[in-house]
């Protein structure tokens, strides 16, 4: 630990580090452009000049390393001009076509013109023609005229995804980024371009033009696409007061987390969100029931209650079956596991999933669901789902998930499950198997849930809504924690299970591998 | 005493000056009916449906949205009226444009002018200078909430 | 028999004109009262009212009001006393319209050997029914206020009674001095006297033998119309007064009352002060004018100018109050009462004592 001191105050930084990174850990931010830390420092952009005591020119803060008792100063009179003068070089060659430009709102050059620029621009020359809308690969649009040729992108594509799709052309006044003659960017990550790209340079079809960054607020979540877990911004608007908007979620942000993505996220999490909105369920289906026509969220598991212990009093826990699926969180599988496992000593329990897909050497794992680890942990048994075996001597199926529709014909299904009794299914979607069920209860996604998921390594990730359920959707971990109670197996430890923090607390109690670190 | 009389000749001086408009208005209504053209009026009324007022150059009148040589319309689906609204009552939804100088246009941009205050920030906001309030026109009373929330053929009309 | 029957039929004809003219006028002086307001105020006034695009100048409007009137909903609170509120609009209508009967037209039409009297009833004390009935007014006032059952229609109509009793006071005593110099309470006798000449060539008129009782009766008068500057009863714009739970046709009828009342100090005003139908040096063969010379007309002429001349008067009265409606600010309700008990009733008081002195002397 060395001591240095940024603008008079005292800071205390490891050896090593770079001036930029020691002032961001004191939570001092010094403007940057090009530095991004996840590569090594460039040093093309020049926003980063700061005034250090003994140097006689201005130094690159991203760049040079801290000394002992190095004295640094980022509001300096020579600090601000500089900063002038490179933002103004920026700009004499930038088209300032902010308002058709998707970065505008989230754009660094902006924001820094805001707070350091604000001058008049000294050129009248004419500003040099580029390609507006070159088409770069799968879903990116390259600007050149936007682009302040701080390659982030060349080196992300030579550095992350090591596939160096891009690069930067030309000498002096002509230099432009551009894709190597054949080639264009088509790996997994694409779609951290847009995200990394400072300005508007490199655009993302998926967004372009859909709506204006300010509008969008972001909700912290985990990518539930593939079992590595990635740490994800959801982007969505909160709508118009009096105008109806097309959608909710826009976009995906990679969230930091060294430990699982680094600062990125695979082009499946990236654009394959559709999952938040299309063909969701909203209300409480009621398909066949007797007694109460009326079910709400309110009296539901006490009806669930009371149909399972009609079974298991009758015919013993045989007649009851379950049917999983691991998109669950740590809580709701744990719950599932006290009550049916534990408590009604269930064994017909089977997980419905969606078929493995392709892994890439990188981020993606071949798992389709989140929380596969975490049912293992827990001490499931994953089998898939046989028919035969689900239906025989079954009174009545509890099942979970869209996924029983992707896996079986809709013929098969109906011959077995007309076989069963009594049958309700909790699924975030509209199905063509919601029709077989008595029940159809809506439940909420993981974007619109709290709970944990255990990652492909082990790692257990926590998570907050980042969304609002639609309409009547709630998480599964309510419905399970009341029917906990109201099945009375261990009525008193349910009491205190009403969060998802407490049965995760109550978890590490009974599995050492859930125990916090 | 001194000041009740001068309340009297108040009162006196009062009625002698309406009687007075009385009279003169009367006379000027006389000649008019009588077809004899006078450069002062009877009144100063403007009768409204038939005869209209200038609007000052400065008055926020009905919206109109500019429209290049080309008849297209100059917004640039920027959004920026639509942030600034303080009425909320504007929404624009963007389209991609293959002319690679204009790229964006919006495909729908809607005003609800049964909300709009007409404080003109969408006029000031506007980049493209695509958004005015001169047409001078401030008639527009509908029967139904419906028909004042006006679309691009309308506002381009 | 067939004689009594004639007599039936005339009265009957007389009290059918009677009304209609009243009721036309009334109709009219709201039209005058737009367009006399328009006038002070440098405007058009009201001329929109069209039958088949025919404007002219809104003289249809009056009609127009009257059929908004009648189709708009007749409200009558839940908490009024309903029988009470609906009839008092119909009390102050009633004793105001009724006092047309006693104003002389004009002098005696002939027809034939028939000489029919141009006033409905010559009453011998018509001066008296007259301030009688409008005295009666009041219950109108009151009722309203108290039948709307709601504290500010209750102020308003005492506000109304207070002003209306306080002035009938003034009003009367400043006639005492009238009834002094034309000793009659017969209208038309009252008329009669003044068909002489003063000095031989002034006209008897009331105005010239009383000044300052025709001063105090005006003001009087016009505090008894309750409309600016004496409104405090019911200030259109600002006081909230008796009628304000009434609607369409009943309030119209209280609207009515307002304007008849106007016609009504008009018609006294002429008939006391100014001559009533009296023409100067008109007698009923024809003119005598005092500088010698005569102009002898037919007797048909001779009663249309006599009515003529009382129109023309009654017209002038109606204008003159809707001026002074336009002038003046309202008076604060102290002051109302400061000017009728402190100024006008001593006046009057003076008036009498003067007049009693010099017709002494
Ligand atoms: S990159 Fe886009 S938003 Fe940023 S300054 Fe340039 S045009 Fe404007
Ligand atoms: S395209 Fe964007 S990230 Fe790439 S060099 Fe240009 S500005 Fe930098
Ligand atoms: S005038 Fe004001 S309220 Fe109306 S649309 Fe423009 S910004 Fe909105
Ligand atoms: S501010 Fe101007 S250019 Fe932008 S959306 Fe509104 S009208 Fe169009
Ligand atoms: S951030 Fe240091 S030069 Fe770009």
């Amino acid at each position: 630990m060395i001591k240095i001191f940024i603008d008079e105050q005292q800071v205390e930084v490891e050896e090593g580090m770079t001036v930029l990174k020691a002032a961001e850990r004191a939570g001092i931010h010094i403007p940057h452009l090009c530095y991004h830390p996840a590569f090594p420092p460039e040093g093309s952009c020049r926003m980063c000049l700061v005034e250090i005591e003994g140097f006689p020119k201005l130094e690159l803060a991203c760049s040079t390393v801290v000394k002992e008792d190095m004295k640094i100063s980022i509001k300096s009179a020579r600090v601000v001009e500089a900063r002038k003068a490179v933002l103004e070089f920026l700009l004499a060659e930038h088209p300032l076509d902010c308002p058709i430009c998707d970065k505008a709102g989230d754009c660094k050059l902006q924001d820094y013109y805001d707070e350091y620029g604000l001058f008049e621009s000294k050129f009248s020359e004419t500003k040099e023609k580029r390609e507006k809308k070159l088409k770069i690969g799968k879903t990116l649009i390259l600007d050149q005229e936007r682009c302040i040729l701080c390659t982030r992108c060349v080196r992300f594509l030579k550095e992350v995804t090591k596939t160096q799709e891009l690069g930067v052309f030309h000498r002096g006044i002509d230099a432009e980024v551009n894709i190597y003659e054949g080639a264009a960017v088509l790996n997994n990550y694409t779609g951290n371009l847009a995200q990394i790209c400072p300005v508007g340079a490199i655009t993302d079809e998926d967004f372009r033009f859909k709506t204006r960054s300010w509008f969008l607020k972001e909700g912290e979540s985990i990518c539930p696409l593939c079992s590595r877990g990635c740490n994800i911004l959801i982007e969505y608007h909160p709508g118009f007061p009096r105008f109806e908007v097309p959608r909710r979620a826009y976009r995906i942000k990679a969230r930091e987390n060294p430990e699982v993505n680094g600062f990125w996220v695979c082009d499946r999490g990236k654009y394959g969100y559709s999952y938040l909105e299309e063909g969701r369920a909203d209300k409480i289906i009621l398909n066949k029931i007797e007694g109460k026509d009326v079910l709400t969220w309110e009296n539901i598991s006490e009806y669930l209650g009371e149909k399972i212990k009609r079974v298991s009093s009758a015919k013993k826990t045989s007649g009851i079956a379950l049917v999983l699926h691991t998109w669950l969180s740590n809580e709701e599988l744990f719950l599932i596991h006290k009550i049916f496992r534990k408590g009604l000593k269930v064994k017909k329990i089977f997980f419905a999933d969606l078929p493995q897909g392709e892994a890439d050497e990188y981020l993606l794992t071949s798992e389709t669901s989140p929380n596969r680890r975490g049912a293992q942990e827990i001490g499931f048994d994953i089998k898939a789902v046989n028919l035969d075996a689900l239906a025989k001597g079954t009174d009545f199926l509890l099942a979970f998930g869209p996924f029983l529709s992707g896996l079986f014909s809709l013929k098969a299904l109906k011959e077995v499950l007309s076989k069963v009794k009594r049958k309700v299914l909790i699924s975030s979607y509209l199905n063509e198997v919601n029709s077989l069920f008595d029940i159809v209860i809506p439940a909420a996604l993981i974007a619109e849930k709290e709970g944990s998921l255990t990652n492909v390594d082990g790692v257990i990730q926590s998570f907050k809504p980042a969304l609002e359920p639609p309409g009547e959707s709630l998480p599964e971990w309510k419905v399970l924690a009341d029917l906990g109670k109201e099945l009375g197996t261990d009525s008193k430890l349910f009491e205190d299970l009403n969060s998802p923090g407490a049965i995760l607390g109550e978890m590490g109690k009974e599995i050492p591998f859930f125990k916090k670190k | 005493m001194i000041k009740a009389l001068g309340y009297f000749i108040e009162i006196i001086r009062g009625i002698l000056i309406t009687t007075r408009h009385f009279v003169v208005n009367l006379f000027f209504h006389i000649l008019k009916v009588l077809g004899i053209k006078t450069k002062r009026k009877g009144a100063v009324t403007i009768q409204y449906p038939e005869q209209k007022k200038e609007v000052a150059s400065r008055h926020r009148s009905l919206h109109r949205l500019m429209t290049r040589k080309d008849g297209k319309p100059r917004c640039v689906a920027c959004m920026l009226c639509v942030t600034v609204c303080p009425s909320e009552c504007i929404y624009v939804e963007a389209a991609e444009d293959p002319d690679l100088e204009i790229q964006k246009y919006p495909a729908k941009f809607i005003i609800d002018l049964g909300r709009c205050c007409f404080c003109g920030f969408c006029v000031e906001a506007c980049p493209e200078d695509a958004i005015r309030m001169d047409t001078g026109n401030v008639d527009f009373a509908e029967y139904s909430q419906q028909d004042l929330i006006y679309d691009l053929d309308k506002l381009i009309g | 028999m067939t004689e009594t029957l004639t007599e039936m039929l005339i009265i009957f004809i007389k009290i059918v004109c009677a009304l209609v003219w009243f009721l036309l006028l009334t109709l009219y002086l709201t039209w005058l009262e737009r367009k006399e307001s328009a006038l002070i105020q440098d405007r058009l006034g009201a001329n929109r009212a069209s039958i088949f695009g025919i404007r002219i100048i809104g003289l249809f409007q009056p009609f127009a009001d009257a059929i908004k009137m009648i189709f708009k909903e007749d409200f009558v609170p839940s908490f009024s006393r309903k029988f009470l509120h609906t009839i008092a609009p119909f009390i102050s209508f009633f004793f105001v319209a009724i006092t047309i009967a006693a104003i002389p037209f004009g002098d005696i039409l002939r027809i034939g050997n028939r000489t029919i009297n141009l006033q409905i009833l010559d009453f011998n004390v018509g001066l008296l029914f007259v301030l009688a009935m409008l005295s009666l007014g009041i219950y109108g006032i009151i009722l309203s206020g108290w039948a709307s059952n709601n504290r500010y229609t209750l102020t308003g109509g005492l506000r109304g009674v207070a002003q209306v009793i306080s002035y009938e006071v003034a009003l009367g005593l400043s006639l005492i001095g009238l009834i002094m110099v034309y000793p009659s309470l017969r209208l038309s006798s009252i008329v009669l006297y003044q068909g002489e000449l003063l000095f031989g060539f002034l006209p008897k008129w009331g105005i010239f033998l009383q000044p300052l009782g025709f001063l105090v009766f005006m003001f009087a008068a016009l505090a008894e119309t309750k409309r600016v500057p004496f409104d405090l009863p019911e200030g259109e714009s600002e006081i909230i007064g008796f009628f304000t739970e009434y609607s369409g046709l009943k309030w119209g009828l209280f609207m009515m009352t307002d304007f008849m009342e106007i016609i009504i100090v008009s018609t006294l005003l002429t008939t006391l002060f100014f001559g009533g139908w009296q023409v100067p040096w008109l007698a009923s063969d024809g003119f005598h004018f005092p500088w010698g010379g005569e102009l002898m007309l037919p007797h048909l002429v001779v009663v249309l100018l006599q009515v003529a001349a009382f129109n023309i008067k009654v017209f002038f009265f109606c204008w003159l109050q809707i001026l002074i409606r336009w002038t003046y600010p309202r008076f604060r309700y102290d002051q109302v009462m400061d000017l009728g008990w402190k100024l006008l009733v001593p006046l009057s008081l003076v008036n009498i004592i003067g007049t009693g002195i010099i017709m002494t002397i």
